[in-house]
């Protein structure tokens, strides 16, 4: 990346910030015709940079943008909407678009997985969280961004630092790995995508999947004790009847 | 720069960033989780483009176990947020600004 068009990247960024501050809530001016425009605008200016600069010859032009801007704009919607009930599913709008992104770079199961395990599972769960801690209305504290200029600021300055470094970063693969591509040109083109993971997983990070596992009870057992409630001892040993007696006086069908 | 990986790192940089705006920068304990789920598929996004650069499926499967560790964070941090409802009656995080020491 040269000079240019890294001060370029960096324009675009900064309008996008611009957008997002606007659009953050508060209390006072909803200003949020300014953050659109900013936003629509900083979303424009970046696909034409990628367009002009950085997709390459397999440009996946069309379907790259589309979805790349979905992600982008749902996942501004995340963080600024004032009611997190519309949040939640604007987060499904980014799953499913990442997920389209990967199908751009031939990761078909992890596209699947995605979808399952975040629109299925995860939000589900952020649904029922909603629906049972969130008071009825806006609160104050939904309406009310902390910081959002200073935070913007910090933020900026990481997405900066990290979007202007890695792709400059990337270079060319290594010679082994275009060597080791080669070679699995002819068996990966009969084996799917879900195969050849499942091969990595039950292979080489045979460990990694235990671990795995062992983690998942972990924090099942975590959750558990986390989020129980606690009954009082008195309600616990008043109107239960001893082991023997359950059912004793109960009239049979 | 190659086959387009630069656009992918890129939005999966700014995935990034947008999620730790919306981290500190709302006060809702549930939309805070919901950012740091954004930040995942940043990581997610770039961990695939890498591995589609490099020609292997390291970088997929890292993203694999990276969907476990997502699971665990949302079963734990809901839990929690739950947990910290009850004490305190309210989703702001800063009810809880006592902590800060």
């Amino acid at each position: 990346m040269s000079m240019d068009s890294a001060v370029l990247l960096y324009l675009v960024f900064a309008a996008g910030g611009a957008g997002l501050y606007f659009l953050m809530p508060k209390a006072e001016r909803p200003s949020s015709a300014v953050g659109v425009m900013f936003g629509v605008a900083s979303l424009v200016g970046l696909f034409a940079f990628l367009i002009s600069d950085g997709l390459g010859p397999r440009a996946t032009g069309a379907y790259f943008c589309f979805f790349g801007g979905t992600a982008l704009a749902a996942a501004t919607r995340v963080i600024t909407h004032v009611k997190p009930v519309y949040s939640a599913l604007y987060f499904v709008l980014v799953v499913v678009a990442v997920a389209a992104l990967l199908v751009l770079q031939e990761a078909e199961f992890l596209a699947v997985a995605l979808i399952i395990v975040y629109a299925g599972a995860i939000l589900v769960t952020y649904l029922f969280v909603i629906m049972l801690a969130q008071p009825a209305g806006s609160p104050v504290y939904d309406r009310r961004a902390r910081e959002p200029f200073a935070a913007i600021l910090a933020c900026f300055a990481l997405t900066g630092a990290i979007a202007g470094g890695l792709p400059s970063a990337v270079g060319r693969p290594s010679v082994e790995s275009r060597v080791a591509a080669a070679s699995q040109a002819e068996p990966s083109a009969g084996i799917g995508n879900t195969e050849a993971i499942g091969g990595q997983v039950m292979t080489r990070y045979v460990v990694v999947l235990q671990l795995a596992g062992v983690l998942l009870l972990i924090s099942m057992v975590g959750a558990i004790a986390l989020s129980r409630k606690r009954v009082p001892s008195e309600m616990l040993t008043s109107s239960r009847p001893a082991l023997g007696q359950v059912g004793k006086e109960a009239v049979p069908f | 720069m190659i086959d387009g990986t630069a656009g992918y790192l890129i939005l999966g940089a700014i995935l990034f960033g947008l999620g730790l705006t919306g981290f500190v920068t709302r006060r809702n304990l549930i939309v805070i989780f919901l950012s740091t789920e954004i930040m995942f598929q940043g990581v997610v996004l770039t961990a695939v483009a890498f591995a589609r650069h490099h020609h292997n499926l390291q970088g997929q499967t890292y993203a694999l176990f990276l969907l476990v560790i997502a699971a665990v964070e949302a079963g734990l941090a809901l839990g929690m947020v739950m947990l910290l409802y009850r004490r305190r009656g309210t989703l702001d995080a800063e009810a809880w600004a006592v902590m800060r020491g």
